[in-house]
């Protein structure tokens, strides 16, 4: 007989659920988003790549030397791990925005992979070029004291 | 003799919540034989961790090894990795990590009872017990960042601290939650219909548990008093928060019910005290030193007790990593549970069982 009640007052109850796509869920402020990044503050150590457990961070380099910072929504786990480690404070930050869903033309797993490497092999060869240009400079420079020796 | 039949369940079935396979010999409805494989999901979880990932890279690793105990498994492997590089993590992050796997625990076994009152053919049940869930995984949400996947204990301690406000609201959930879980009792406890499919289903007795060596609510349930909690105080201070140990007789999915309901409250106990005193400290002990050496850790996860093995050799990846899962020590007293129990009454069984194969298979 309880249950009946119970049942019958259930009727003009509020729903407990909602509806979804059109009312929001729960989120608290602090929600663990998406990582925000500021490249002013940056100052390049790399420190955020090499402690990222998934690889969703990576930095390119050009030829001139200037590093771009490449980060992938769909491979981070939100862990804050590369907040922890930045030893700049608040050049990388944590937002409380859902991270939106990866389409297929985004091309994220092959597309991701593909730039991870590019990126690697960009610092490469800027290192190999700039190890290049430093020992033709120690080359000239010991020339240059030779010639002098010579002159002397 | 009747004729014997050999019915087949799983790997994929309707009742089933996760990819395990029963094939049960049965003599008209009566069940006489079970053999089991429960190994379908392995993901090479304990490799990975070994070879890509580096130490304090393999406390998020292992958190998803399992979506409902992930704050255990960081936490218990948290500790390996503690005692491997020779720390002592600050108090307050032993108290935060207490807290987080007493939610977790809430969050668990209501879970668990929904799913008992679903494959029961008790579908409203099933719904009210998810409706009084949902507040404690925003209360995850609200102290960890993130309604699953934890990411909460990291090597060294925590990775964020508790605020004020979302102290003040867990403890007015509890406060709220307590008449709900009253009713749930009553429900679970004196419904007609409901004991009809749980009283002695699934029944394992103590001398049986003790020689299948079975953990967790399980072995509670059949009398033993077996809890990683009440043993251990070394890595986590449970008896200073008031943790007490419960336990029931019949050993039936009634009693699992019963008893899963009974911890439910005093986790809560747990929380409240916690919250009320919880010390004042640093979050993370900061050190550069590599894993040398063996170590072990155990933790009472929701299921059971959850073991891991750790060895490192002076360099940022270990050497191998070991983890034992609560499910794994079940299964012979799995098997044996079904023994002279109806057919129909197998969905039940399994739900009541709680097993966690993505944990067991890694």
């Amino acid at each position: 007989m309880k249950t009946f009640f119970k049942a019958i007052g259930n009727l003009f109850r509020k729903p407990v659920t909602i509806k979804y796509p059109f009312e929001k869920t729960y989120i608290p402020d602090d929600y663990r988003g998406m990582i925000g990044f500021n490249e002013n503050l940056c100052i390049w150590c790399r420190r955020c790549e090499l402690a990222c457990p998934p690889g969703a961070i990576v930095f390119s380099q050009n030829m001139e030397g200037r590093q771009t910072y490449h980060y992938n929504k769909a491979v981070c786990i939100f862990c804050d791990e590369c907040i922890r480690t930045c030893p700049k404070e608040g050049a990388l930050f944590q937002t409380n925005q859902p991270a939106t869903f990866a389409l297929k033309k985004d091309n994220i797993n092959n597309g991701w992979n593909h730039l991870f490497e590019e990126a690697i092999e960009s610092r490469a060869i800027y290192a190999a070029e700039k190890k290049r240009l430093a020992a033709e400079r120690t080359a000239g420079v010991k020339k240059a004291v030779e010639e002098n020796n010579h002159k002397t | 003799m009747a004729k014997q039949y050999e019915i087949p369940v799983g790997a994929q079935h309707i009742s089933l919540l996760e990819p395990l396979h029963f094939k049960f010999t049965t003599e008209n409805e009566k069940i006489v034989g079970t053999t089991a494989n429960l190994f379908y999901v392995h993901r090479g979880i304990e490799k990975a961790c070994c070879s890509k990932f580096k130490f304090r890279q393999v406390s998020f690793v292992v958190g998803r090894v399992c979506g409902l105990c992930s704050i255990s498994h960081a936490t218990a492997y948290s500790q390996v990795a503690e005692k491997l590089i020779k720390i002592e993590i600050p108090r307050r992050a032993k108290y935060l990590r207490m807290l987080v796997i007493e939610l977790d625990r809430i969050h668990s076994h209501l879970l668990c009872l929904s799913h008992v009152a679903e494959n029961s053919g008790f579908e409203a049940l099933f719904m009210r017990t998810m409706q009084y869930r949902e507040p404690f995984m925003e209360l995850l949400e609200a102290v960890c960042g993130n309604r699953i996947q934890y990411d909460f204990s990291i090597v060294g301690g925590v990775a964020r601290d508790l605020k004020s406000a979302v102290s003040r609201m867990i403890l007015e959930r509890l406060k709220r939650f307590k008449p709900q879980l009253d009713e749930l009792v009553d429900i679970y406890q004196n419904n007609w219909s409901l004991s009809l499919k749980n009283k002695g289903a699934g029944a394992i007795t103590k001398e049986d548990a003790m020689r299948l060596n079975v953990v967790g609510p399980f072995a509670r349930a059949a009398g033993l008093e077996i809890d990683v909690r009440n043993e251990t105080e070394d890595l986590l201070p449970w008896k200073e928060t008031g943790f007490k140990i419960v336990t029931e007789t019949a050993g039936d999915a009634y009693a699992r019910n019963l008893l899963r309901l009974r911890e439910i409250n005093v986790s809560m106990h747990i929380i409240e005290n916690i919250i009320n005193g919880l010390p004042e400290s640093a979050l993370i002990t900061e050190t550069k030193a590599f894993p040398d050496g063996e170590a072990v850790a155990r933790l009472e996860a929701p299921r059971g007790e959850l073991f891991y093995y750790a060895k490192g050799n002076k360099t940022q990846i270990l050497e191998r990593l070991k983890i034992k899962a609560p499910t794994f020590s079940n299964i012979p007293a799995m098997v044996e549970g079904f023994r002279e129990n109806e057919y129909g009454s197998v969905p039940a069984i399994i739900a009541s069982y709680d097993p966690c194969l993505s944990c067991t298979a890694r």
